[in-house]
């Protein structure tokens, strides 16, 4: 098979898996081969505006991601970067939901092969929330601190009883016997990352003395502006909690509790 | 690699015994990014959890998705076991190499997990549901739920309407 009849063959079969079906008052449904991981294929409409065409995926694709993710997560921090990202390359617009993408100078085609590449980017957000065992995170963390830390030095959920009755601003893992305690945060995710952020800065407004520590579960994971808030605000941070980081965190809780075995002591 | 479900698997969790839950009637969607919604939890008396997710397009009326999906214990997304669809355009069954245009139903199979796809790829065209309304109660009918009212008497409501 020669060059012109490969590229002959491209031709015929990629156009052929395209169809135009009418559908209503200038409204077409655009049928291409082009779907989701589930074989449900894009859902693309050509309507005409006032002032003009759009191909629009009538609010499908978001709908349809609904059903394998919670798709308020793309509403904020990294993902919501993504999508937004992936739209204006292919200058495709978010109308609530909807996604559209004006045809400019009759230029149908090209419209098209934008809107599919903006729908595949899209769609491929779902691989940032593929299904895995659920995080042992926290819960490694605690046994390891349980198992450093004497258990009448240990706070878990500690709170200001007097500033915070109700317990808003609460510490994960609070080391005591010392004039500034260890505050420690495990930090599995954005959420609580917040609001560890938020607790902290409060402390500070507060007044209270303390020590702070952030372990991440996956700090590259997190986006960077909430990231550089928390940073600004917590003491030390270790980036995850693989092994080195864990003896790292031995050595800094062996230093922490010698320290505050010679201090006058604090509960 | 997880470990997939069976078919054997699946086709038990489908078909045990299930309260239909209230929320069903009469059903209150909420709309947001131009579809409506609604998730209703529903335990088994074995303890197993599953989850009803109802999602319809407020442009187009049929396209829609009723969903059953298993709440799969230490494990952090749902398994979708049924989806009842609407007319919302084609789907093709990779591993069959057949194409579909119609209303269609959903199941999840062994093939499709190993084929490393999602596991509710696979799906047949159906004539026994034609809205939304109908696509429930074939759920319901389908996936071990104790019974649902008779047709008439579903008053489904959506926002702004009086039930």
């Amino acid at each position: 098979m020669n060059l012109s009849s490969i590229q002959e063959d491209f031709k015929k079969t990629v156009c052929a898996q395209i169809e135009l079906k009418p559908q209503g008052t200038d409204r077409f449904l655009v049928k291409t081969p082009f779907r989701f991981e589930d074989g449900d294929h894009f859902v693309i409409a050509l309507k005409r505006e006032s002032d003009g065409w759009i191909l629009t995926d009538e609010a499908n694709t978001i709908m349809h991601l609904s059903y394998w993710m919670d798709t308020d997560v793309i509403e904020s921090g990294n993902r919501k970067e993504i999508v937004d990202s992936s739209l204006s390359t292919f200058s495709v617009e978010n109308r609530d939901g909807e996604l559209v993408i004006p045809v400019t100078d009759e230029r149908f085609g090209d419209a098209l092969f934008n809107f599919v590449q903006a729908l595949t980017k899209v769609t491929d957000i779902s691989f940032l929330s593929r299904e895995r065992v659920r995080s042992t995170f926290m819960e490694d963390l605690r046994v390891f601190l349980k198992s450093k830390v004497p258990e009448q030095r240990l706070q878990l959920n500690w709170q200001d009883e007097k500033r915070d009755p109700a317990g808003k601003y609460t510490v994960d893992f609070r080391i005591n016997h010392m004039k500034r305690p260890l505050f420690i945060y495990g930090v599995p995710g954005e959420d609580k990352m917040r609001d560890a952020t938020i607790s902290l800065l409060t402390f500070e407004r507060w007044g209270l003395k303390n020590q702070s520590l952030g372990v991440f579960e996956d700090q590259m994971s997190l986006p960077r502006k909430p990231l550089a808030r928390f940073t600004d605000v917590v003491g030390k941070t270790l980036s995850d909690f693989e092994q080195d980081n864990r003896e790292r965190l031995g050595s800094l809780l062996d230093e922490v509790l010698q320290e505050g075995e010679g201090e006058k002591k604090e509960t | 690699m997880l470990i997939p479900l069976s078919d054997e698997e699946i086709d038990a969790l489908i078909r045990e015994r299930k309260t239909t839950p209230r929320a069903l009637f009469p059903l209150r969607l909420v709309e947001h990014n131009k579809h409506r919604r609604r998730d209703c939890e529903v335990k088994s008396a074995s303890g197993n959890e599953f989850v009803i997710a109802i999602r319809q397009s407020v442009i187009d009326g049929l396209n829609f998705s009723v969903i059953l999906m298993h709440r799969r214990p230490g494990f952090n997304t749902l398994f979708r076991l049924r989806r009842y669809n609407g007319m919302h355009g084609e789907h093709t069954n990779e591993i069959e190499g057949n194409k579909l245009d119609d209303f269609h139903v959903h199941t999840a199979t062994e093939r499709y997990q190993k084929l490393g796809a999602k596991e509710d790829s696979f799906a047949e065209a159906t004539s026994r549901h034609w809205n939304l309304d109908s696509a429930i109660r074939c759920m319901l009918e389908d996936c071990g739920f104790d019974s649902a009212p008779p047709s008439p008497q579903i008053p489904f409501s959506f926002p702004g309407q009086t039930p």
